[in-house]
Order: C-alpha cells, then structure tokens, then sequence
C-alpha cells in the first residue's frame, strides 16, 4: 500500500475508494468553477510562475546546488497538497498512479460516476500537436470538457457507457498507452489516462527529473524464466526501459527498479511468462513507490 | 547527464514570426512538436492573452520547456517553415 492508500484509501486502494468520486465533494469546494477555470487554461500550466519558479528548464533549475533543492520540495509539496483546492493556476494536488487494465475496469464498472466521456488528451495536445481521443472523465468534468471545443473529438460518440468506456481502455491499453488515474484537484477523482511516456506531463517529472508526480503502481512485474523464449517482444511494449532484451541467454532481464507495474508488457507475451504480484509481498521493493 | 557535460541549450522561437497571433498559427503547423523526439516543446494560448480576454483562442504559441533533455538533432530547425527555431549553446 502506498501513502495514499494509507491516507485516503479508507482500508483499500485509494482509487477504489468510491467516496472520492461522489459530486459531493464537488459541491463541497465548489469544483465546477474550480476546474473550468483550470481546464480553459490547461496548457499554461507549465510556464504561468508558481512560487516565483516555471517549468521552463525544470532540468537546469533543478542542478543548481541548493535551490535546486528547495525548488523538488516545494513543487513535491504542491502536488501531493491535501488543502482544499482554491487557485486554479496552480496543480496543486494532482498526483496520480500508474495501474494496469484491471483495475481500471473495477474503476469504470463500479466508482465512476455517469456521464462518461472519452475527451481528446490534452498532454498530448500541448506537447505534440496532436488529438487523440483516448482520456477517460467522468462526472462534472465530463459536463466541463463538453464545453471546451478542443477537447471534443471529432467522431459523433464521446459519451460512452460503462461497457463501452471499458472496451475503449482495454483497445488503448492493448495498444501500448499506460493506464493512469489522477487526482484533480485532490479529494476528487475524475481522469483515467492512457498515458504515453514522453508527452505525458505527469510522467515527464517522475522519469526525467524524479519528483513524484506519479506514484508507482501497486505492483510489479513477476518473471518467470523457465517459459521465457526471448522474443523481445515485451521490450517495445515497456516505456520506462525496464526490459532488456539478453540474446546470450535467450531471455529478458527486467530492471526491477525501473518498473513502474503497468503491465503492458504481458499484453506482447505470448508464452504468458509475465504476471503481475502485489508490489507490498515483493521483498526490497515494498517502500518503492 | 551527457547534456550536463555539453553545456546549456537555448531554444529561441521567434514570436514575430510563428505565435502571438502574427505570422504563422502554431496550432496550425506543429512540424516542431510533431519531429521532437524527447518532445521537448509545448504549444500553449499565450499569458499575455489569457490576461486580457480568458476566452481570447486567437493567441497561441510554442515554448521551448523541457531543455536540457533537447539532443540537439536540429530537427526542429529543418522542419519549421517559418524558419522562427534557432538552437545554441555555449
């Protein structure tokens, strides 16, 4: 169990927790004003100044002996804020984690809240050009998304139905995107991602730079040798260059350390040598959030 | 780390040319975002704008944000029409 689940996760996984998906909690904080003010200028989030600091050379910022220091601080503490959310300028408690298919699905089949809709990714939008419909929302923001236009995608369909939102995770997930779910400002829960490693502005300050931004997922990758016939076909599949391909012995090794437990590389098995074990029963890697 | 040994990289866009609302759009083009491998640009609506009029769509540009993950591969500087990228460093 990871802190999170400790501390929000009322005895189980945090994001199972249907509580902080309720629309309670969004008239609690009033979040619709909150989060349309926030979306309408999502991509600014990254070069409006927080605290005197932007993202602009994070890399640079971050080498510089001291302040460099207190700059992972501050923005580590900005992401995993508890405080009631009040300036939407700020990503202040939105920290996320990595989890594979099938807690995804027990996501949509049980706590999310209608409607669901599936909205163009706006990491990828900022950070390629590109619009791709493959981020899941639900409630509020689902009715906040409608009215920004370049979320939209251009097929007719974006409110889907629980079965529907479960067979469009599953196509992304097959395909290689890394499943994803965020808190968005923190008590409420509204985004289920299918990430990709270098445009995903979640990612981006965890593997590059180490601030958790995301958490690991609550499991790791178990390999089991003796199916294993060293295909490499697992090794494209792995964002994070966890997997590498050994053509000596004939096998994979899997950098434990690197694996952030998505899982996708047990969708290119075709021996079924890859499974997924509870990252707490993983000796040495129980902390390794 | 193999930037750290090269020195820093500065991406100058010039906004006179792409962005801002003069010259090309950026949301229309993209070549820099797109050819980027480590993806090192953002596309955002400009500060400026937002200021002014928050439902201003107009005024959009790119930013060089991730910089010292740039591998200096020139791509972006080949593929911009405007010819607005310039890449330097000491």
């Amino acid at each position: 169990m990871c802190d999170l689940c400790m501390k929000h996760g009322a005895g189980g996984k945090w994001y199972l927790n249907a509580e902080h998906y309720s629309n309670q909690i969004v008239e609690k904080y009033n979040l619709r004003d909150f989060l349309m003010e926030q979306y309408k200028n999502f991509e600014q989030i990254s070069v409006r100044k927080v605290h005197g600091f932007n993202a602009v050379g994070m890399g640079y910022k971050l080498r510089i002996p001291i302040i460099g220091r207190i700059v992972k601080h501050t923005a580590e503490k900005l992401l995993h804020s508890t405080n009631p959310p009040t300036n939407p300028f700020k990503p202040e408690g939105h920290i996320g984690q990595v989890i594979p298919l099938e807690d995804a699905i027990a996501i949509l089949e049980t706590c999310a809240v209608e409607p669901i809709i599936e909205k163009n990714c706006m990491c990828r939008y900022m950070n390629r050009g590109v619009k791709e419909a493959c981020c899941i929302n639900f409630g509020v923001m689902s009715e906040i998304i409608d009215k920004l236009p370049r979320f939209i995608p251009e097929k007719d369909k974006y409110f889907l139905t629980r079965k529907q939102a479960v067979e469009r995770f599953r196509e992304h997930n097959r395909k290689g995107y890394i499943g994803t779910i965020w808190f968005g400002p923190y008590p409420y829960i509204n985004n289920l991602c299918s990430c990709a490693n270098p445009e995903c502005a979640g990612l981006r300050p965890r593997v590059d730079y180490g601030l958790k931004s995301i958490y690991k997922a609550e499991y790791i990758v178990h390999h089991h040798e003796a199916d294993c016939t060293g295909c490499g076909a697992c090794v494209k599949f792995c964002q994070f260059g966890a997997i590498e391909h050994d053509p000596l012995r004939k096998k994979i090794t899997i950098n434990m350390d690197k694996c952030f437990g998505c899982g996708l590389c047990r969708h290119a098995c075709k021996q079924n040598a890859i499974h997924l074990h509870p990252r707490d029963e993983t000796p040495g890697f129980e902390k390794d959030y | 780390m193999e930037n750290r040994i090269k020195g820093k990289t500065r991406i100058t866009i010039d906004y006179k040319k792409c962005g801002d609302g003069v010259g090309v759009d950026p949301r229309d083009c993209c070549a820099c975002l797109r050819k980027c491998e480590p993806a090192v640009f953002l596309l955002h609506e400009t500060l400026g704008a937002v200021e002014e009029n928050p439902y201003d769509p107009r005024k959009w540009r790119v930013t060089a944000l991730w910089l010292d993950l740039c591998t200096r591969c020139m791509k972006c500087v080949e593929s911009c029409p405007a010819g607005a990228v310039t890449v330097s460093w000491r």
